[in-house]
Parts: C-alpha cells; structure tokens; sequence
C-alpha cells in the first residue's frame, strides 16, 4: 500500500486529504486538459529564513507538462518581438532559441522535437509567454510545493530518489531531451516531470535572501534544513536558479505556467 | 563677458573631477608590506568570443610547468573558459565533467611573485568546445591537449553557473570570485602577492559538487629571488592529487556521486586527472638529477601524504613559500588545498613511485612513476 506521505513526510493530514480530493473532482470539471489543480496546502522550504515552518500556498492551476517548441513556435508566430531574430537584447542573452535551427522563425523540429520542452529561453520570454496564454509564472513557492507532492513508501525511497536527482543534476543531455511527460515522475494530483526533464524558471527566482546567503560555500550546509538527500538536491536546484539572471537563455532552462483560481472558487474553500 | 567665464568654470569643475576619480583610484590600489592590494571592481558582461578555451603564454597541462622567461614583474593576460567535457579519468570510466578549460585539473598557470594578472573566463558550459584539434592560438596548453589526449576528451555540454576561486589572489570574493551564467564572462584583476602554489577552484555551491565535478587547477607563484637549490634544478613538474566520486550513471557514462561525496568515500584518487596517467607516462630525469616537484593536494576533501618511493626530499618547502624550508623529509602531508615544493636527488637508475602514503588512496590511483636513466655527467 502507498503511503500518502509528502516528500518530506508528515505534512498532509488525513482530513485536508479528502478536502482535496473532493475539491479535486469538482476543479477538474472547471479546468483546461493541459492544466490541474494543486490544492492549497503547506511545505518545508530548504530556505534558511523558513526555518522549521512550513510555507503556506494557496491552490492554484499549473500546467501538466513544461511549455513544448512547438507551443511556443506558436507563440513566437504571433509575437513578433518574441521571434530568434527580433528578440531585443535587453531581454535575453545571446543564446536565446538557438537550438531551434531556423530557418526565419521556425523551429526545425526534425532535431528539436515538436513535444520537447522549449529550452534557451530567457525569463523575460517566459514571463511573456504565460502572460501571453492567460497565466504567469509560478511562484517559487507553488513550484517546490507542487514539486514535493509525491508518494513515496518510506524515506529510503525518497533518498534513493534524491541522489538520482543531484546525479541528474550533475549532467543533463540538452541535446537529447525527452519530450514533455517522458520521465514518468508525476505529483499525485498528475503535475509531470517537475523533475528529470529540464529546470524551470519560476517567478522569483532570484529571492531577495538570495543577496544575503551570497551563495558561497557555507550556503548548502545553510539549506540542509530538512536533513535529508532531497534537501540536498533542492539546495543544487535552489542555488542554481538563483545564480541565473533573467536574461539567461541556457539550454537545461524551459518553463511551464500557473493560473490564479477563480475567485468564486476560492470562496468556496474551507 | 559670460561666456569664457562659464567655459572656465566648467573647466575647472572638469579638472576637479579629473583629480577625484584619480584620487579615488589611488585609494583603491593601495600597498601594504611591499604588496599589492584594492583590485578594481569585477566586470560582469557578455562577449561573443568562441577562440580557445585558454589564453596566455604561461599556462600548460600537467604535469609540465613554463619557465618564466622575463626579468622583473609582467602584466599577465590569462583566459581560462569553462566548458564541460567529457573525458576519461580512469580505464573505461568516462563522465562529464566541469572543467576550467577542458581537462582535470586545468591548465597550470605559472607567474612571478609580484605579477599582475588580468583574468578573463567565459561561462561556456552550454557551449560544445573541442580542445583537441591543433591551434596555433591560444595558450601552450592547447597544443599540449591536443597532441596528448590523454584523456579522450570530447565537447559535451551542461549549463551551470559558474565562478572562479584563485587561492593565489587576495580579493573580496563577493566581487571576483561571484558566479556568473552560461554566456556571461567575468573579468578582474589580481595580483600574485605570495610566492607558493596555489589551488583554483569553483566556488559556486554546492562547491563540494563543483569540485568534484573537475573544476580546479594550480598556479604556481615563483618566489622573486628564487629558491636556495634552482641553480642545481635539473627537471620540474606540477603534480596534482584530487579525487573523485563517481559511480556508472544510466547509460555508458559515469556520475556525481553525491553519497560517496558527502562520506569522503571517493572511487578513484589520482595525480593529474587520471589513475594511471603517470603510469602511461612517466616523469623522467637521470641519476643524480634534482627533480623539484610542485604538489598541490586539490581535494576536495581528502588529505595527502605524499612521499617518493626510494627517496628523502631534500628541500621542502611549505606551500612553496621559500621561508617556509624544512629538509629531509620522507612524507609531506598536505591538507585539501594544500601544497608544497618539493626537492630531491634521484639516486640511481631504475624507477621511482609517487605515493599518497594513506594506502588507500594509493589503491585507488594515487600513484605514478618516476623514470630515472643512468647517470650522465
């Protein structure tokens, strides 16, 4: 039997369970294929300034699968500004789309892949591309929270996941990812490959504590909140983030988006 | 008559601030000491440079080192890119790693006591770089890695930030040391205040990971006047230990290996990026040769107790300060990040093995082999 455990165990209670799982169904019926709902709820932060308390996040929708090139092809069809050879410099690096080979503007996806996750994008395309569909970026809190909702059977599963994960950390093949919901990691309300695939810009990746942890060495030790492998690979993947600029358009680098809930909705909420 | 009035007010408010900033420039720099110290700021930008990986007259791959060929102090103009390759490391056992420049360890940079570097590093990790085709630019480096790959070495690519950490410099690390992403270039000034070797290194977290991943390397800071023995020198070479932790990934190639990382348990310890490379090829010199050796334990967090089978170091000195002198030792232990130049005479013809004397680092590659031919003179 699987234990419906957070990555980090012991923060879902039974009763906010089955909150979620009825509110669950009910949003489903609201809600786009491409996109779920995750349920409002709690995480532990790596970050030292939360230490001890679990983060509050509200519900909200988040995209199944990262952004793909083809969704986002689509989306530079349209924005002009947005296309490999009209994109202003103040808005990315160079760098920006550069696996997509094109030809114009058109991505040649006999390389790409049209269901890859879109990569070498900056944060400011990404921003531009949710706004563009409705949306926005998630938070950095939705992300790791949406991120740690997964079953595990016991915390030695959860080490063993967590050292794939620095192991995935240490080399990605950009050259060769697989297309979006090929990792087979999927959050128990059906969020996919948070892990595994790409890293994904959030929102505020770039926290203001950021500055004050000033990412030297004493910065992971400062993360090892939670004491185990997983808050290790989050620390990689906190540090990481944060030491980009929005402006970086790199090749392990793609997004998905987040959707406020309607309000009528959240009213309805215990 | 306003107008020359206001010309020369002008000129005057211009002149004034010509002597601020000068003057403010000349508090930055200041000596201490007969040292250098107050580097201008790091400056962060983006250039479209795709040349080789490393540039400048002095840098070369282990274990050879470039002789200073000048007189007095020199300005010196060093790039070291940082690219991800993959390479061999032992028999077989080939990963990606993080390199400065496109081996472990990178290249050797070999300055004065009193030298000024001006250092420039572009963040290619999300580049393919080759490094084993024949350039004529560039720095000797490049043609040493290309005419001796070793280790197989291959472009490969993984995007990280990046920073770089010379031990060699003193300078504030949140400026010159911070990281920079894939496509950004970071450049600053440093001077080689202290004579000695020197470890560089990544210093963006997790550096345990970074580290371990391939990214360090030596600079050697020949003392001003010298040691008491170069004038008997016969041969010199740099010899770096480092570690480390790897285990097979999915595919063919090898990975971190975060759990041995964090235990110290490393699966290969190694001089010069590979476990038999000093093996494969051997150091060389002759019967009564003073060999000097520069050894620099780069971790990232074993310790070395380096010793040469079948000879006393004569000379010793403690991270290749020249007052820092001790004579006939047998083993020199050297802390992670720590170094020492070290003399002895070769006594005979035969062979002759480098050794880090914890055996078990030993068992896992920490050895080599020194050739000594018959005496010649």
């Amino acid at each position: 039997m699987k234990l419906p455990t957070n990555i980090i165990p012991g923060t879902l209670t039974l009763p906010s369970l089955v909150v979620v799982m009825v509110f669950g169904l009910a949003a489903a019926a609201w809600a786009q294929p491409d996109r779920v709902l995750v349920p409002s709820g709690s995480f532990h932060s790596v970050m030292p300034e939360m230490k001890g308390e679990a983060v509050p996040v509200d519900s909200f929708y988040l995209d199944i699968t990262a952004v793909t090139n083809e969704k986002f092809a689509g989306f530079a069809d349209q924005n002009i500004n947005w296309r490999p050879n009209e994109v202003p410099a103040v808005f990315t690096n160079k760098g920006y789309l550069k696996h997509w080979q094109e030809e114009g503007h058109k991505p040649d996806y006999k390389h790409i892949g049209r269901e890859r996750p879109v990569t070498n994008v900056s944060w400011f395309a990404a921003n531009a591309y949710c706004q563009w569909s409705g949306g926005r970026l998630p938070t950095l809190n939705e992300w790791e929270y949406s991120a740690q909702l997964m079953d595990f059977d016991s915390s030695g599963e959860v080490n063993e996941f967590a050292t794939k994960l620095v192991g995935w950390y240490s080399s990605v093949d950009t050259k060769n990812l697989g297309e979006v919901g090929s990792t087979g990691i999927e959050t128990r309300v059906g969020v996919k490959d948070q892990f595994g695939l790409i890293m994904e810009w959030v929102q505020d990746f770039k926290p203001p504590v950021a500055d004050d942890l000033s990412l030297d060495c004493g910065t992971v030790g400062r993360m090892q909140q939670l004491g185990n492998a997983y808050s290790y690979a989050a620390s990689i993947r906190y540090i990481t983030r944060m030491s980009y600029n929005p402006k970086s358009s790199i090749g392990t680098m793609g997004f998905r988006c987040a959707y406020d809930v309607d309000p009528k909705l959240e009213s309805n909420e215990p | 008559m306003n107008f020359p009035k206001r010309t020369m007010a002008l000129l005057t408010g211009l002149i004034f601030a010509g002597f601020f900033t000068l003057a403010q420039a000349q508090t930055g720099e200041y000596e201490l000491d007969g040292m250098t110290f107050g580097m201008p700021e790091a400056e962060v930008f983006t250039e479209d440079y795709d040349g080789p990986p490393v540039a400048g007259e002095y840098l070369t791959m282990l274990p050879n080192l470039k002789p200073l060929d000048y007189e007095g102090n020199k300005h010196h103009e060093v790039r070291i890119d940082i690219i991800a390759q993959e390479i061999e490391v032992a028999d077989g056992v080939k990963y990606n790693a993080w390199t400065f420049g496109g081996t472990v360890p990178g290249p050797v940079l070999h300055v004065k006591e009193g030298d000024r570097i001006t250092f420039v590093m572009k963040n290619r990790s999300d580049e393919e770089v080759t490094i084993t085709e024949p350039t004529k630019e560039g720095a000797p480096f490049m043609q040493q890695t290309a005419q001796n790959n070793f280790m197989k070495a291959q472009p490969a690519t993984m995007p990280m930030p990046h920073s770089m950490d010379f031990h060699a410099g003193t300078v504030a690390k949140d400026d010159k040391w911070r990281s920079i992403s894939p496509g950004e270039s970071i450049k600053f000034d440093w001077i080689a205040n202290y004579a000695g070797s020197y470890i560089y290194h990544c210093g963006t977290p997790s550096v345990l990971m970074h580290t371990a991943m391939g990214q360090h390397g030596v600079v050697v800071v020949s003392p001003r006047d010298g040691y008491d023995t170069d004038y008997e020198v016969d041969k010199e070479f740099v010899v770096v230990q480092s570690e480390y932790y790897l285990k097979k990934g999915a595919g063919e190639l090898f990975q971190y290996d975060f759990e041995a990382a964090l235990n110290v348990n490393p699966s290969h310890v190694v001089f010069n990026g590979h476990q038999t490379i000093l093996h494969d090829q051997p150091l060389e010199a002759n019967a009564g040769d003073r060999v000097r050796l520069h050894v620099s334990n780069n971790g990232p967090s074993g310790t070395s107790s380096f010793h040469v089978i079948g000879a006393i170091f004569d000379r010793v000195w403690m991270e290749g300060h020249p007052f820092n002198e001790m004579r006939g030792m047998q083993t020199v232990l050297l802390g992670a990040s720590s170094s020492a130049t070290m003399d002895f005479i070769v006594p005979e013809e035969g062979k002759y093995i480098l050794i880090d004397h914890e055996f078990a680092d030993a068992e896992k590659g920490a050895t080599g082999t020194l050739k000594a031919g018959p005496r010649t003179n």
